[in-house]
């Protein structure tokens, strides 16, 4: 088998069929079909996304929110940035914490050159930024000053009119015979003119005021771009001065303080005799605990979206787990007993369609019950221990969230089993009755092989759902992960957060799309009938 | 007495239950004697029960009166003792040929060591042609390869009775003799007793020591029996030359025939009934 026909069948065990015409152009197979089908499979999704960014990008300033503009594409991906940019410092400043001699001085110095090259750059930006915000306001000054002027002079020429008209409304009242009803009614009519023309008047010069206004609030984007490099300037200024402090109070300057603190405790101690003795002496064990403590001490990290992508995967796998252990022997058992099946089907029909908003708060409940107090509580001690998950801080609302992404995504697998288990072929029904087999290898060498891709379809199905609910359950547990991440970004509410829920919309998709590649992998790798799996 | 009558089938029959009147009986009165080492044919127009014998032998099928003794003990159920081999090859998708055959060698073969059971699976799967293609899954194989895999998952078992079911029903006609040659030349070596239903008079006299032929249905039964007195091993070119061959034919035929007029009368009467 050459290595084209090698390649062709690794995209197709990977579901990546729209690479192949790609693949066989590099062979020089047809050219003519295959760029047809590069322009199909290739061109057209990537022109379609092209045009949706396009019209994003149009829209999206349209409309004006508490939190700002709508974000444009690129915004949203300055903002990616940011967030990426914001999680590689934080894990330098966790490292930092943990350096020890060379390495730690080395990162000191190399921190004090860039924050010495930042401190003329700060100088620099604000100078911009002072520039920009005088130049913003004599441009300001200069279009608003004409329209000021026409205002004032309207607004004078206006109270002028008003007061003539007035003047001349009572000099006809006071001419008005008693019974000239006539002139009175006229009188009456003109007065209502004199009002309203008073309203309009009002009407035009508010227009005026509207426009300038708008003027204030007009981009001015010379002073928005100054502010954004400002910003950045600030922000990486204020990193370097978190890093050099981590640098120079990490858990090695620490300990070493104590040391020589403790040494001269000692010596003290030795050298003192009488009631001082224990004074010294308690000086001592309290260093000694402080110095116990300075050993376990970590760099306090706040979750970034990294570790919380991370950390809600592994929850989704956690749920996912769960309900596999527990939908695939129960579909099992229901596809083989027609009692099962009528037993669960009930319980299938009431609880499938109940939304993970109700689960989630039952399930956070059940498990406080189990886990009163989390800090003292041996299971999540336990995890905490672990190598890998050890970080994630697992507590009972990741608990509650991964049970209730069980709940809810149990359900495709186990209908899908028990279907797979009920439909098998009669003919390997008979070869297995020829054969006599007994119950357990029947299971385990018909059943439970020939009902694989359909629990594998539904073991897809159940990912899927289970990422949806989970983004939902965190959300609302707040337990960390993207969706208390989103949750957190909503409540902060500035145009900054905002572009970042759109970040997390991205992520929340591309790693749906990923779980949902994975599992259609492991689907072809165990359907015997070869049949293409649907995308 | 017991080597004529190895396997001994008496007043067969199998019954539907008919939701307007009596049960309908498909077979009725059934009875016939298997020699040991035979290899009989059972012939008929297709739906006069042929299948329904030989599934109630092989019991896949309940009988529902009379009885079928193998080897002086009456069969309740199926068993690896009489193994079938289906008109569709029914291999497992997910197991290869081997895999196929080994299945129910480790059911048959439970105290024999793994490398006994390996020359098993592997004998019997070269005798009928696949040690080329021992790895391969059924997918990989085309449908006459598939249909020696289950010609061989049958004989692996060392059956007291094969029981074939139309096993060239879905054969090309030039398969179809390579699989007949194949299952003779075992079938030479091994002695074992051999029901083979069919449609195919050529087939029937090429391939068995005696003929079953099976009167029209409901109601099937042994119509005539026809010893076919060959030596064994047989050559088809020269059997087709042999005067004695057209002369079977031809009984054949006519007993088919009359069946057929037999059952033209029935309807006749039937519609003039009614």
């Amino acid at each position: 088998m050459s290595i084209k026909y090698k390649i062709l069948k690794a995209i197709d065990v990977a579901g990546l069929n729209f690479l192949r015409p790609v693949i066989l152009l590099c062979y020089g197979e047809e050219p003519e079909e295959q760029i047809r089908k590069i322009g199909l499979f290739i061109a057209v999704p990537i022109m379609a996304f092209c045009l949706f960014l396009y019209l994003w990008g149009l829209f999206a300033p349209m409309h004006k929110t508490k939190s700002g503009e709508v974000p444009t594409p690129s915004v949203v991906w300055d903002s990616a940035k940011g967030v990426w940019a914001f999680h590689v410092r934080e894990k330098n400043k966790a490292n930092a914490y943990n350096l020890e001699g060379d390495s730690r001085d080395k990162l000191l110095e190399q921190a004090q050159t860039r924050l010495s090259e930042l401190e003329p750059m700060v100088a620099r930006v604000n100078e911009q930024l002072a520039e920009a915000d005088g130049a913003m306001q004599s441009s300001l000054a200069s279009k608003i000053e004409p329209i000021k002027a026409e205002l004032d002079s309207s607004k004078n020429a206006m109270r002028e009119a008003q007061k003539a008209r007035q003047a001349d409304l009572q000099a006809r009242a006071k001419a008005i015979a008693a019974d000239d009803t006539a002139a009175k009614e006229k009188l009456l009519e003109d007065y209502r003119a004199h009002l309203a023309q008073i309203e309009t008047e009002r009407e035009s010069l508010r227009s005026y005021e509207e426009q300038i206004d708008e003027i204030h609030n007009a981009d001015f984007p010379q002073r928005a771009e100054a502010i954004r490099a400002q910003s950045a300037i600030a922000e990486e200024r204020q990193y370097l001065v978190k890093l050099i402090d981590t640098l120079e109070n990490n858990r090695q300057q620490k300990l070493s303080d104590i040391e020589t603190r403790l040494e001269g405790f000692e010596s003290s101690y030795y050298e003192a005799s009488g009631a001082d003795l224990l004074k010294h002496a308690k000086s001592i064990t309290r260093t000694e605990s402080l110095m116990v403590n300075a050993a376990d001490s970590e760099y306090a990290k706040p979750m970034t979206l990294p570790d919380q992508v991370l950390r809600s995967v592994a929850c989704v796998f956690a749920g996912f787990l769960v309900a596999s252990l527990i939908a695939i022997p129960v579909g099992i058992v229901c596809g083989l007993s027609p009692i099962m099946m009528s037993a669960l089907t009930p319980f299938i029909a009431l609880f499938k369609p109940v939304s993970p908003i109700v689960w989630l708060p039952i399930f956070f409940i059940i498990v406080g019950g189990f886990i009163p107090d989390p800090d003292k509580h041996w299971l999540i001690a336990g995890l905490a221990e672990l190598p890998l998950i050890g970080w994630m801080k697992i507590n009972p609302a990741f608990i509650a969230s991964a049970l209730t992404v069980a709940m809810c995504s149990l359900w495709p697998t186990l209908v899908n089993t028990a279907l797979g288990v009920a439909s098998i072929d009669k003919d390997h029904i008979n070869v297995a009755r020829v054969l006599r087999l007994g119950f357990w290898s029947r299971l385990i060498k018909i059943v439970i092989p020939s009902s694989l891709p359909l629990t594998f379809a539904g073991l897809r199905i159940s990912l899927g759902v289970g990422w949806m609910v989970l983004i939902a359950a965190e959300l609302l547990s707040s337990s960390e992960g993207l969706g208390k991440f989103v949750w957190d970004m909503f409540n902060n509410g500035s145009s900054q957060t905002f572009a970042q829920m759109f970040v997390v919309v991205f992520v929340v998709g591309i790693i749906g799309l990923l779980l949902d590649r994975i599992m259609i992998v492991f689907q072809r790798l165990v359907s015997f009938d070869e049949s293409p799996t649907s995308i | 007495m017991h080597e004529d009558k190895y396997v001994e089938i008496f007043n067969l029959v199998k019954a539907y239950p008919n939701p307007y009147g009596d049960d309908i009986k498909v077979v009725d009165g059934f009875e016939l004697n298997i020699k040991k080492g035979e290899i009989i044919g059972l012939l008929g127009h297709s739906g006069c029960g042929k299948s329904t014998v030989l599934t109630m032998l092989a019991g896949l099928n309940e009988i529902s009166d009379g009885g079928i003794i193998v080897d002086s003990r009456e069969i309740s159920g199926p068993g690896p003792d009489r193994s079938v081999v289906f008109q569709s090859p029914c291999l497992l998708p997910w197991l290869t040929a081997y895999g196929n055959v080994m299945l129910g060698v480790e059911r048959v073969f439970k105290h024999a060591t793994k490398a006994q059971r390996k020359v098993i699976v592997e004998y019997s799967l070269s005798v009928v042609g696949l040690a080329d293609s021992m790895h391969k899954y059924s997918r990989e194989l085309s449908g006459g390869m598939q249909q020696r895999v289950g010609i061989a998952r049958a004989i692996a078992l060392k059956p007291k009775v094969l029981l074939l079911d139309e096993p060239f029903g879905r054969l090309d006609s030039l398969t179809r003799m390579d699989l007949q040659d194949v299952i003779l030349g075992i079938l030479d070596r091994e002695k074992i007793t051999t029901m083979l239903v069919t449609h195919d008079v050529d087939e029937s006299i090429y391939m068995c020591d005696r003929i079953c032929m099976m009167t029209n249905g409901p109601h099937a039964k042994v119509g005539k029996l026809i010893d076919v007195d060959f030596q064994r091993p047989r050559v088809r070119s020269e059997m087709i030359e042999h005067p004695k061959y057209y002369d079977y034919r031809e009984q054949i035929l006519s007993f088919l025939d009359e069946c057929e007029l037999e059952k033209e009368k029935i309807a006749k009467q039937k519609a003039k009934v009614a």
